[in-house]
């Protein structure tokens, strides 16, 4: 079946010399592609938490398979929201109102994006909270908190591994949001709700958004405003 | 007027190219780039890329409008948020050309007029939409090429309509 | 008054795999006595081989299934009642068996395992670390098993 060729449409000459010159694509069988369709969606539209903690499920024990440790296991995660959080952040950027359609040009604009748009898209709701580090040593850190990681709902960690959080994952959207708008991070999740706090949010976690140097540099010479 | 679009990926390298010319003023949409200058047209758009650098972050916008020139040659970028330039090369025939009469009645005459300028962005903004969808397949990487004829064709409708 | 509070108790919970062996057991009340675990793993497998034998016995012709329809499965000990406690078994369509030790009186019990199935649903079987058929070593599930047996025991 494979060997057989792509029967060509009645499309008309030029999408047929199309076809033939590239004979791995196929269409559809309604011929619709991802260009057919529209790219806003309804407010309503959402999807089932209970569908999606089973594909991230997978998605934890495939990051698993053949894992060298827990910080690998938390790279593969990271690595899969990459590509999310570089796609997401056009989409969210193209959906915004063409007022405030503008590029985050610093930091600030940046992480409110991450905190508010980004964290309600995903999430419903805003993150709880954004902090700039208080150590003048790491100028370069911020922390994005979130009391109860959607990701992390049902997920309860093996005491061998508890230094995991699965929220890396959205770590990694968040590293790919600030890559993709020009500010290249090192993000990483960490959970912390121990302690009195624990009592409250028993997952409250974390993002560690680190900037690469270029960035605190290019920050210092731009036009505040 | 004939044009020639790039979409310049993250690490400068080019990701779609297409050569149109102006549908307009009973244009027929066949670019009419000279044949000795026509290779240059990639270098040219490829130079501009250090202005779109400096300008980037200059503001928050997306439409760039017209950053560069050379001779008869005008470059308007629109850079997404994702860091991905559009580049347009929009090169006004040239009066020596036969059809003198038809190029200095058209608006095209003067590439940085708010009507062209208007035109570009509305050429771009269609295509950002389109741009869109491409990197939302789960099969687009980021700084891959764009082979889609339909994406192709796309670009080409919009082309037809706004320049 | 006190009598009252005593009516309306769960005590405990024992969940036994298909295989028949005991992954989980708690008690949520004070007054039981403790056995060690190896006792537990013994009950948990004796009701296990007792329920296969409760599935068999059947006094009764069953009715002609509809022809359209496979007939429900015999269902074995559904209900164990003591002068001291109830034991419900509830039997999931894969062969889980969730055990729940209340006082005779207490109301609503279907509820109460209808609600300990959803949340063994949700914290133990969406949980990735999970083993299917293992002994359950969720936190998430604790929590939430113990906070909402806490809060009925309290009522």
């Amino acid at each position: 079946m494979a060997s057989q060729p792509i029967k060509p449409s009645l499309a008309g000459n030029a999408s047929q010399s199309q076809r033939t010159s590239q004979p791995g694509l196929r269409y559809p069988s309604n011929g619709k592609t991802i260009y057919h369709r529209p790219l806003n969606r309804s407010r309503t539209q959402e999807l089932s938490q209970a569908s999606f903690a089973y594909l991230f499920g997978e998605m934890v024990s495939y990051a698993q398979k053949r894992v060298t440790g827990i910080q690998d296991l938390e790279k593969r995660l990271n690595v899969q929201g990459h590509p999310i959080g570089l796609k997401l952040l056009d989409l969210l950027l193209y959906r915004e109102p063409p007022r405030t359609q503008n590029r985050p040009l610093n930091i600030i604009a940046l992480l409110q994006f991450i905190t508010t748009i980004l964290w309600r898209h995903l999430f419903s709701r805003p993150a709880d909270a954004l902090e700039k580090s208080s150590n003048p040593d790491t100028p370069d850190e911020y922390m994005i908190s979130d009391n109860d990681p959607l990701v992390n709902q049902y997920i309860s960690v093996p005491k061998e591994m508890n230094q995991l959080n699965c929220a890396a994952f959205v770590a990694g959207i968040v590293e790919g949001v600030c890559d993709g708008a020009g500010f290249p991070a090192r993000v990483t999740a960490h959970s912390v709700g121990k302690g009195e706090e624990g009592e409250l949010w028993p997952g409250k976690t974390v993002f560690l958004v680190k900037f690469q140097q270029e960035v605190v540099e290019r920050e210092a010479y731009l036009p505040k405003n | 007027m004939s044009y020639y679009f790039a979409i310049i990926g993250t690490q400068d390298n080019p990701i779609f190219e297409y050569e149109f010319g102006t549908s307009k003023q009973g244009g027929d949409g066949i670019a009419r780039f000279p044949e000795q200058a026509r290779h240059m047209n990639q270098f040219i758009v490829h130079s501009s890329l250090d202005i779109v650098e400096e300008v980037q972050w200059g503001g928050g916008q997306m439409y760039l409008k017209c950053i560069d020139r050379f001779y008869n040659n005008y470059v308007s970028c629109f850079i997404t948020g994702g860091n991905v330039k559009f580049l347009l090369l929009h090169a006004p025939s040239q009066p020596a050309v036969a059809n003198t009469t038809r190029a200095s009645t058209s608006i095209a005459a003067n590439p940085t007029s708010p009507q062209i300028e208007e035109a570009i962005k509305q050429f771009f903004t269609e295509v950002y939409e389109n741009w869109v969808k491409t990197i939302m397949s789960p099969f687009y990487q980021v700084n891959m090429e764009v082979k889609s004829p339909v994406f192709r064709a796309r670009v080409a409708a919009a082309g037809k309509k706004y320049l | 008054m006190v009598n009252f509070n005593e009516e309306r108790v769960v005590y405990a919970l024992i969940i036994i795999n298909k295989a028949g062996g005991l992954i989980y057991q708690r008690d949520f009340a004070e007054g039981l006595n403790k056995l060690n675990i190896n006792d537990y793993l013994v009950l948990a497998g004796t009701f296990h081989g007792v329920h296969a034998i409760t599935t068999r016995l059947h006094p009764l012709h069953p009715p002609p299934p509809p022809s359209s329809e496979r007939p429900d499965p015999p269902s074995g000990i559904e209900v164990l009642e003591t002068e001291n406690f109830r034991l419900q078994c509830f039997s999931t369509l894969t062969g889980t068996k969730f055990l729940l030790f209340t006082e005779p009186q207490q109301p609503n019990v279907d509820k109460v395992m209808g609600k300990i199935y959803e949340l063994y649903g949700d914290y133990v079987m969406k949980n990735p670390f999970y083993q299917l058929e293992m002994p359950v070593r969720c936190e998430g599930w604790e929590r939430r098993l113990v906070g909402y047996l806490r809060v009925l025991n309290s009522r």
